[in-house]
């Protein structure tokens, strides 16, 4: 009997005794992170206009920003305004518009980014107050001299954007 | 077709096409070399687009200080992360303010849009 039951408290103290504690550590570090989400496209909606507009058949570029801690980072996003590949375009002047929003988001306060963003030249500035993830949508469009068409070859162009840290 | 969206759901979720540089708030610190500080930065390459990094020191009005680093032009392969040691000589440490790292794209790459990542810590 007596040995029955040093086998039975032997048993039942097993997994008590077979139990260690490992440490887990970690810190979170400030940091951004600038994902690029789609790449943009041109559309050709008529000879003179180049658009990424999905109305024109362009896709819309889209870059992500992931935001680990709140008011640490100014996004910077700035549409293009010359080609960094193109066929020649000597005969005239191209004329570029671009804006940046921010669409989708993680957080619904991060709507201030929009009412909080700072415009000049071709750059938009969001001050990043508020954590998580937020998706910018850069529309770009350019056309050619006065109703003039664009020369027919492939265009490229380059959207720049940063995460400076304030 | 429920089975379809998972698939094309867990898929993406595995593409990554980022850009980080940390830390955001570096401190120089004295060098081996008496009269030059230093600060170790991390750049991890998520872009699968991207092989080429440059590094930049500015001052506040985003004029460039002269700066070396190991090497200032970096190879850095696809969910790759590289160590980079930034060296400032003392006349310019009050000077500096930003430490940058930028995309570059290659003259080959014909994209119809590129996108290029510039991020910039700032020297506390």
């Amino acid at each position: 009997m007596k040995n029955k039951l040093i086998i039975l408290a032997t048993i039942m103290a097993a997994p008590v005794l077979a139990t260690a504690t490992t440490p887990i550590s970690g810190s979170v570090a400030s940091k951004c992170v600038v994902v690029t989400d789609t790449d943009g496209v041109y559309g050709n909606p008529s000879a003179t206009k180049l658009s990424t507009s999905a109305s024109d058949g362009g896709v819309l570029p889209i870059i992500r920003y992931d935001i680990i801690t709140a008011s640490a980072y100014n996004a910077r996003i700035t549409t293009p305004i010359s080609f960094t590949s193109s066929p020649s375009l000597e005969g005239d002047v191209v004329n570029w518009t671009g804006s940046t929003v921010a669409n989708q988001m993680s957080d619904a306060s991060m709507s201030a980014f929009n009412t909080d963003k700072i415009v000049y030249n071709n750059t938009s500035e969001f001050p990043l107050s508020v954590a998580g993830s937020v998706w910018f949508d850069v529309s770009s469009e350019a056309t050619y001299g006065y109703n003039k068409a664009f020369p027919a070859g492939s265009y490229s162009a380059v959207v720049t954007a940063e995460c400076i840290a304030q | 077709m429920r089975l379809l969206i998972i698939l094309a759901l867990v898929l993406n979720g595995g593409y990554a096409s980022a850009h980080q540089w940390t830390p955001t708030y570096p401190k120089l610190k004295p060098s081996h070399i008496v009269g030059v500080y230093t600060t170790k930065m991390e750049l991890f390459n998520a872009r699968r687009e991207i092989s080429y990094y440059s590094v930049g020191v500015f001052d506040k009005d985003w004029k460039k200080v002269p700066f070396a680093s190991t090497p200032s032009l970096l190879k850095v392969g696809y969910l790759d992360k590289r160590i980079v040691e930034v060296y400032l000589h003392k006349n310019h440490k009050n000077k500096a303010h930003y430490i940058c790292s930028k995309s570059k794209i290659l003259s080959s790459v014909r994209d119809p849009s590129i996108i290029a990542s510039r991020i910039c810590s700032k020297i506390k």
